[in-house]
């Protein structure tokens, strides 16, 4: 495929989340990105308004990162959060799902906090949970999959903070579920060619902080 | 100086699993660690309170939950939320992240509102403020030093280990000369032996943050027995 920069950039979701990210940060890297059409962006939840307000009218989805990066929150803290989110008039939610449970296939509880967490949104916006295939087996990545899917959710970002998309779990899990799950990939992606890689092994959205450097080459290119 | 043994080491350890990985076997083996060795507390994400609390009931050692876990970012009302769902779930004390990128926008307002909401949301308990030093400079941990002061909260912590450096030495010690005896000091990350815990506790750390303990505790054993 030729990708053109308004085609990739609309597969970009990008964001600025961390530790020590001030407000000004968050202006100076909003104000970067803005004049391209990307997806979606994300932030820590105290910037969400000012985010939604930085944005206003251009189309670009709002992200809010729940339960991130550990997801070692109670599913009680987790919809507070999404509470949070919805009331604010948030686009989709990235939730961490609880990994400890992941590892040890605790089934019960990953279906009850898939369920409660939809059960909350009601469709009004997207969710895209995070298993982070970094630290799963194969196995895992597809038992875990399964479930999301199963829950009626089809959105999965690879990874969260920390981990490494690649590329033979784009092919894993497309060849598995196919057009049935909508796959963000997510974790050290920096370089374009790498983006373009994941997109045509299957992913449909690439998250990366380096998203709006990516569309700044591709745009250089053509 | 203080003692430190290795019975008076082990009652200063917040024995801490923290793994994003962790499966609820090590959960228990952590809490079975603690009772053994005699920890203060076993530090957990607030998923595990619960369990924990189940496995810890009749013994001394309390739950430690980490709040805001572990970039801090989340709304003041959130983090008061999780921490009041860790007490009802049987934690002993609160470890919170504290908005760290207010307090490097000088917001201090925010910063002292968010450590009274947290102070006020655990009322009765032992609150500790997560300065993640690692990411301040000097004055930063200074001022929020004071601030924590200020809001009552019982001890000032350096690290949550997940960010870009662990507790030092040099920060133990100023944030002990600050707080003086208003507050007590928890060194947390990246203390693997007893010879680096020893050091924490020399400079003024009254708590100890670590996945190490019972390494830390079988090396003062042995060189006591030695």
């Amino acid at each position: 495929m030729d990708w053109t920069t308004k085609s990739f950039a609309a597969t970009i979701k990008t964001g600025i989340l961390g530790t020590d990210v001030t407000e000004s940060v968050v202006r100076e890297a909003i104000a970067r990105v803005k004049p391209y059409p990307i997806s979606a962006y994300a932030v820590d939840m105290p910037f969400l308004p000012l985010a939604k307000e930085l944005f206003s009218g251009s189309g670009v989805l709002i992200t809010a990162a729940v339960g991130y990066p550990l997801g070692g929150m109670t599913l009680a803290t987790k919809l507070d959060q999404i509470r949070f989110a919805l009331a604010h008039g948030f686009d989709e939610i990235n939730p961490s799902l609880s990994f400890s449970a992941i590892k040890s296939r605790d089934a019960d509880e990953l279906k009850h906090e898939l369920e409660a967490m939809k059960d909350l949104v009601a469709a009004k916006i997207d969710i895209i949970v995070i298993p982070q295939y970094h630290i799963l087996t194969n196995e895992e990545k597809l038992w875990i999959t399964e479930l999301i899917l199963e829950s009626g959710i089809t959105g999965v970002k690879t990874n969260g903070h920390g981990g490494i998309c690649l590329p033979e779990d784009i092919t894993l899990i497309k060849r598995a579920f196919g057009d049935d799950v909508s796959l963000e990939a997510s974790g050290g992606i920096r370089k374009l060619d790498d983006a373009i890689h994941l997109l045509e092994l299957g992913a449909s959205f690439i998250h990366s902080t380096s998203g709006c450097d990516m569309i700044v080459e591709l745009d250089s290119r053509s | 100086m203080p003692h430190t043994t290795s019975s008076n080491i082990a009652s200063m350890i917040d024995h801490t699993e923290l793994h994003i990985d962790a499966r609820y076997g090590d959960l228990v083996r952590t809490c079975l660690e603690a009772i053994r060795f005699g920890f203060a507390s076993v530090a957990v994400h607030p998923v595990h309170v619960a369990r924990c609390a189940k496995l810890l009931a009749g013994t001394p050692i309390v739950v430690d939950a980490a709040i805001g876990f572990h970039t801090g970012g989340f709304t003041i009302d959130n983090k008061a939320f999780e921490a009041q769902d860790a007490l009802a779930n049987g934690a002993g004390e609160i470890d919170f992240v504290m908005n760290v990128a207010a307090l490097k926008a000088a917001d201090y307002d925010y910063v002292s509102r968010e450590m009274e909401a947290l102070r006020s949301a655990t009322e009765g308990h032992v609150l500790k403020v997560i300065l993640e030093t690692c990411l301040l400079t000097d004055p930063e941990k200074v001022k929020a030093c004071e601030l924590a002061v200020k809001a009552s909260i019982d001890f000032v912590k350096t690290s949550t280990g997940f960010s870009t450096g662990g507790a030092t030495i040099d920060d133990v010690r100023l944030m002990k000369s600050v707080v003086n005896d208003a507050a007590l000091v928890k060194a947390s990350g990246g203390i693997r032996n007893a010879q680096h815990a020893q050091q924490m506790v020399e400079a003024g750390a009254s708590r100890l943050g670590t996945s190490a303990g019972v390494k830390i505790v079988e090396q003062l054993l042995g060189a006591a027995r030695s």
